[in-house]
C-alpha cells in the first residue's frame, strides 16, 4: 500500500490517434516429409533470424536422466558427416552467421541469423546438423566434463537454486519437477542415449521452421523444399506422464545458502497452459499483479518500501502445466514484510473489483508492448513461435488486442481467485538459514534443504 | 556491395540540444532515447556510485509529472521504458506505440527542465540501488567480475579505478543537494542529446523536440576532469576472494587505443579474432582444444562508447586441477601467435563479413527495438558531432589489413599495457578428486 496519496501529472499531452498494427502475411506450407514451415518478410535489415523446432525436449527423456536433451542439442553442433566442430564454427563465420543449439522441457531447437545473401549454404548447415550430426566421442566427453563444472555452479547461484526447489514443489514426480542433473546423474550420460535422442526427436514429421526477414518467401520455399526436401523421419511418440498433483496449503521451502547478503523469495502456483480460454485474462490480471514497472507489486515493494531491486511476476507456460510465480530478492530483514506485501496484492486482486481506469491503463500497456513484437525480425520469430508451437489459431496476432480491450474488472476479478492462488501458494526462500529462518516460518510449515538439495533437519 | 544505408537528419536548438531523427514507418512504434554526455567514470570523487544512483532518481519525480507518473505514462501508453549508466554517458529510453511520441517528449522534457524530488525519494531509492548491487554484485557468484574488479588494479586515475556501482558509505553520504548539483551541472540541454527513431517524419520530429524543449534554458559548459592515465611501465596484478563460486577464474585486460583512430579499427577486428565465441582464438584453444577452461570470454566494452581509457578484457574461468600460472601460459600462448604470426587474409575476411552483419543486427535492436541504433547515434553525435558516422564507420572496419592487426597485437597486447586480476574461491574444493567417469 503506497504511503502517499498518489499525486497526478498536469498538462499531459494526450495520445494522438493510433496508427493500426498490421502484423505481416504468413506463407504457410508443409513438404511432403512432414516438416511444418511458416515464412514472413520483414525487410528491417539485410538479414534474417530462423528456428528449427522439434516438438520434444528434456521432459520426454526424464526418466532417463534430466537435461539430456540439452546435452544433445549442445553436442549436436561440434561436428557432421562431413565437417569438424572447427570447421562448423568457421562456416559460420564466414557466412556472418550465428547458430545456438538448446532443448528446453518440451522442444529441441536450432536457432540461427545471418545474411539474407548466404541464405542458402546457411540453411544447408542447419540442414546438415539436423541430419548429420556425428556425435564425436571426443567432444560428447568434452561437454560432459563442462556440464559437470555447470551444474557445481547453478548450486552456487540464489536464482537457479529457487527456480530448482520451486520446480519440484509444484510438480513432485511429473517431468516437469526436475530441470537440472546431479553431477552424478551427468557422470551417467552416455553417447548412446544422445544418438537415440537425436534419430527419435530430430526428424521432420516433428519439426517446424521458422524463417523471418529479408527474404522473398516463394522464393525462400523453393531453397528450403531443395535443402530439406529428401529427409525423412516420423514423430516420436508423446509420453503422456500423469498429472501432478497440486499442493493444497501454503509450504515453505528454505534453501540454506551460508553468507547470503539478500534472500531470494520465489513463490508459486499450479496455473495454466497457453491454450487455455484464460490464457489472456490471466496475462492482463499478471501485468496488474507484478508483471509491468507500473504494476502494483513493483509500485509497493520498490517504489514505495525500497525492499528490492527487480520484484516481478508471470507465467509460465510449459507445454501440459502452466504455473504462475512470483520472484524478489529482498533485504535479509525484511523478508517476511515482503512475502506480507506480496500475499496483500494477491489478495486484493482476489477480493477488490479493480478500477476502470486501472484496467485501461493495463490493457493500453499489455496491447502496446505485444504490437512492438511487429517492429524487429526477432520480435517477429518470437511471436510466431509461440503461435505455431501452441496451434493457436491462426488470427492470435490480430485478435490479441480485441480481446485484451474487451475484459472487464469482474474477469479480472474472477481470474484472480482462480490463478492468483494466495491459500495454496508455495513459497521458496534462498538465503543464510541463521537471518531468515524465523521469518520464514510464520507464513507455512517449513522444510530446509542444502544447496545440494539434501533435506536438512528443520 | 549494396551497402545498406539508414535516413538520419541531424539539428541543434539554440539552447544547444541536438537533436537526431531518423524515421522508418515499417511499424508504428517509436524509439526516443535521451543521453546525457555524464557517466560514472567522471562522477565526484568521495560519491562512488553517485551517477547511477543519480540515474535512478531522474525516474522520481518532475515540474509536472511527479513520483510514479512517468513510469505509469509511459507503461499505461503502451510503451516500456529504462535508463541505463555507463562510462561516459547515461541514457533514458521509452519504445512506444507512435500515438504516445508527443506525451513521451514532454515527459522527458519536464524531467530535463526540472527535477522535482525529495529525501524520503533518495532513501528509498539508495535502499533499491543496494539490492540492486546486491543481486548483481555482493550475492552471486563472480558478481561484478571483472567489470568492478579489473579497474582498480589497472588503473591509476580515480576516474578509471574507483567502484562504478558505489561503496556503500559513499551511497549513503549522497545528499539531495548533490543529486541538484549533479542536476544543474550535467543535466543541461546543451550537454545532450536527443534520439526520435521509427515512426516519425523528422520534419515532425523536430517541431515536437522544439515545442518541448526548446525554452529549457541551456546551462555552462559541463567542465570535466581529464581522465588519462599516467604511462604504464609494468604488468599489474590483483586478487580479489571469490565468496560463492566453484571454479577459479581470472581476467587479462590490455589497454586500448583511442577510438576512431586506424588502430582502433585494427584491435577491433583483432578482438574478434580472438573473442568471436566458439570459432574465437581464444575459447577455441582454452575451452575446445586444451580444455583447461569452462569459460573463455570477452571482448572490448562499449565499442562505440567509451570517451576515455578502456581495455580489452579475457575473463576465463578454468577448471580447478589446472593452476593459475598453468591457464595463464595458455592464454599467453594465444597472444604471442597473433604478435608473431599476426592473423591470415582468409580469417581475416571471415571476420570482416561476421563484423558486417553483427553491425546490422546492432541497428536492428532486440527486446528494446532500435536500441543499437539509438546508442550508435547518441555517441557520434556527444562525442563526434556526426551521427551521420552510423552510415560510414562500417567502411573504416572493413578496411583492416593483416599488418595492421599483427602492429596492433604487438603493440596493444604487451604484459606492459595489461592488468590480470585473480579471483579465487574462498573455499577451494579439493582439485580435480570427484572426476566424471
Amino acid at each position: 500500500m503506497a504511503s502517499r496519496a498518489a499525486e497526478v501529472a498536469v498538462g499531459v499531452p494526450a495520445l494522438t490517434p493510433e496508427r493500426s498494427v498490421t502484423w505481416p502475411k504468413r506463407t504457410k506450407s508443409r513438404l511432403t516429409n512432414g516438416l511444418e514451415i511458416v515464412l514472413v518478410e520483414s525487410h528491417s535489415i539485410p538479414k534474417f533470424h530462423g528456428e528449427l523446432f522439434f516438438r520434444s525436449g528434456n521432459a520426454a527423456v526424464a526418466h532417463r536422466a534430466p537435461a539430456l536433451a540439452d546435452l544433445t542439442a549442445t553436442v549436436l553442433r561440434t561436428g557432421t558427416a562431413k565437417r569438424t566442430s572447427r570447421q562448423i564454427e568457421e562456416d559460420l563465420r564466414s557466412l556472418g552467421a550465428d547458430l545456438g543449439t538448446s532443448a528446453g522441457a518440451d522442444t529441441s531447437a536450432i536457432s540461427f541469423a545471418g545474411l539474407s545473401e548466404s541464405a542458402e549454404p546457411l540453411l544447408g548447415l542447419v540442414n546438415e546438423l539436423a541430419r548429420e550430426a556425428s556425435f564425436p566421442e571426443s567432444e560428447f566427453e568434452r561437454e560432459r566434463r563442462q556440464k559437470l563444472e555447470e551444474v557445481k555452479l547453478q548450486r552456487t547461484q540464489p536464482g537457479f537454486l529457487a527456480g530448482e526447489r520451486l520446480r519440484k514443489v509444484l510438480f513432485g514426480a511429473h517431468p516437469y519437477a526436475d530441470v537440472a542433473p546431479t553431477p552424478k546423474q551427468v557422470a551417467a550420460y552416455q553417447r548412446d542415449d544422445l544418438l537415440t535422442i537425436y534419430r527419435d526427436f530430430y526428424t521432420p514429421e516433428n519439426g517446424l521452421l521458422l524463417l523471418v526477414g529479408d527474404f522473398d518467401s516463394a522464393a525462400m520455399l523453393a531453397k528450403i523444399e531443395k535443402v530439406f526436401g529428401a529427409w525423412s523421419g516420423k514423430k516420436p511418440a508423446a509420453p503422456q506422464p500423469a498429472a501432478p498433483a497440486n499442493p493444497r496449503g501454503r509450504g515453505v521451502y528454505l534453501v540454506h545458502l551460508p553468507g547470503s547478503v539478500q534472500t531470494q523469495i520465489l513463490a508459486g502456483s499450479h496455473a495454466i497452459t497457453r491454450k487455455h480460454p484464460d490464457w489472456v485474462k490471466l496475462g492482463l490480471t499478471n501485468s496488474l499483479y507484478g508483471g509491468a514497472f507500473n504494476s502494483r507489486l513493483v509500485m509497493n515493494i520498490r517504489e514505495d518500501k525500497g525492499y528490492t531491486y527487480s520484484p516481478r511476476s508471470g507465467v509460465s507456460p510449459l507445454r501440459q502445466h502452466g504455473y504462475f510465480s512470483v520472484s524478489a530478492a529482498v533485504r535479509n530483514d525484511v523478508v517476511a514484510a515482503s512475502l506480507t506485501e506480496i500475499f496483500y496484492e494477491m489478495d486484493r486482486l482476489r477480493s477488490l473489483p479493480v478500477p476502470e481506469a486501472e484496467l485501461a491503463d493495463a490493457q493500453n500497456y499489455l496491447s502496446g508492448v505485444f504490437s512492438m513484437g511487429v517492429a524487429t525480425q526477432d520480435g517477429l520469430l518470437s511471436q510466431l513461435s509461440t503461435v505455431a508451437l501452441n496451434e493457436l489459431p491462426d488470427d492470435y496476432l490480430e485478435t490479441y488486442r480485441t480481446k485484451v480491450r474487451a475484459l472487464t474488472p469482474d474477469d479480472l476479478l474472477q481470474t484472480a481467485r482462480k490463478y492468483l492462488d494466495s491459500p495454496n501458494l508455495q513459497i521458496v526462500v534462498v538465503g543464510d538459514r541463521a537471518q531468515i529462518e524465523s521469518q520464514a516460518a510464520l507464513f507455512g510449515d517449513l522444510e530446509v534443504f542444502d544447496a545440494q538439495g539434501n533435506k536438512l533437519s528443520a | 556491395m549494396n551497402r545498406f544505408q539508414l535516413p538520419v537528419e541531424h539539428t541543434k536548438l539554440p539552447n544547444g540540444l541536438q537533436v537526431v531523427v531518423a524515421p522508418d514507418a515499417n511499424a508504428p512504434v517509436v524509439t526516443v532515447g535521451v543521453y546525457y554526455k555524464i557517466g560514472f567514470r567522471l562522477e565526484p570523487q568521495g560519491r562512488s556510485g553517485f551517477a547511477h544512483l543519480f540515474e535512478h532518481m531522474m525516474f522520481q519525480g518532475s515540474a509536472n509529472a511527479p513520483k510514479m507518473q512517468h513510469i505509469k505514462l509511459i507503461n499505461s501508453s503502451g510503451g516500456t521504458l529504462n535508463g541505463s549508466t555507463h562510462y561516459d554517458v547515461t541514457n533514458y529510453y521509452e519504445a512506444v506505440p507512435s500515438n504516445a511520441l508527443e506525451r513521451v517528449l514532454w515527459l522527458e522534457a519536464d524531467r530535463m527542465r526540472a527535477l522535482k524530488v525529495d529525501d524520503e525519494n533518495l532513501r528509498n531509492q539508495r535502499d533499491v540501488v543496494k539490492e540492486e548491487v546486491r543481486v548483481n554484485v555482493l550475492n552471486q557468484p563472480y558478481g561484478g567480475f571483472p567489470w568492478l574488479d579489473l579497474p582498480p588494479v589497472a588503473f591509476r586515475n580515480w576516474a578509471n579505478a574507483h567502484n562504478f556501482y558505489g561503496d556503500f558509505t559513499d551511497l549513503d553520504a549522497a545528499s539531495l543537494a548533490d543529486v541538484q548539483s549533479f542536476f544543474k551541472t550535467y543535466y543541461v540541454p546543451n550537454n545532450a542529446v536527443l534520439l526520435i527513431l521509427g515512426d516519425v517524419k523528422p520534419e515532425e520530429g523536430f517541431a515536437l523536440a522544439k515545442r518541448h524543449f526548446a525554452d529549457i534554458p541551456a546551462g555552462p559548459a559541463p567542465k570535466f576532469a581529464d581522465p588519462a592515465e599516467p604511462e604504464q611501465k609494468e604488468e599489474r596484478r590483483g586478487d580479489v576472494l571469490e565468496k560463492f563460486g566453484t571454479l577459479p577464474a581470472m581476467a587479462i585486460g590490455y589497454t586500448m587505443p583511442k577510438r576512431r583512430t586506424a588502430e582502433w579499427h585494427a584491435m577491433a577486428l583483432l578482438d574478434q579474432a580472438l573473442h568471436g565465441g566458439r570459432a574465437g582464438r581464444i575459447h577455441r584453444d582454452l575451452v575446445l582444444e586444451k580444455q583447461i577452461a569452462v569459460e573463455a570470454d570477452g571482448g572490448i566494452d562499449d565499442l562505440f562508447g567509451y570517451n576515455g581509457p578502456t581495455q580489452m578484457v579475457t575473463r576465463i574461468l578454468h577448471k580447478p586441477e589446472y593452476s593459475s600460472a598453468a591457464t595463464l601460459a595458455a592464454f599467453d600462448e594465444v597472444i604471442r601467435e597473433v604478435q608473431q604470426k599476426g592473423i591470415g587474409s582468409h580469417e581475416l575476411d571471415q571476420l570482416k563479413v561476421k563484423w558486417r552483419s553483427d553491425y546490422y543486427a546492432t541497428l536492428e535492436g532486440g527486446a528494446m527495438p532500435k536500441y543499437g541504433l539509438m546508442h550508435l547515434l547518441a555517441c557520434f553525435t556527444l562525442f563526434d558531432g556526426e551521427p551521420q558516422l552510423v552510415n560510414s564507420i562500417l567502411e573504416g572496419f572493413l578496411a583492416v589489413t593483416p599488418q595492421e592487426i599483427q602492429s596492433g597485437a604487438q603493440k596493444y597486447l604487451r604484459n606492459e599495457n595489461r592488468a590480470i586480476v585473480f579471483r579465487k574461491p574462498e573455499a577451494a574444493a579439493p582439485a580435480g578428486k570427484q572426476e566424471a567417469a
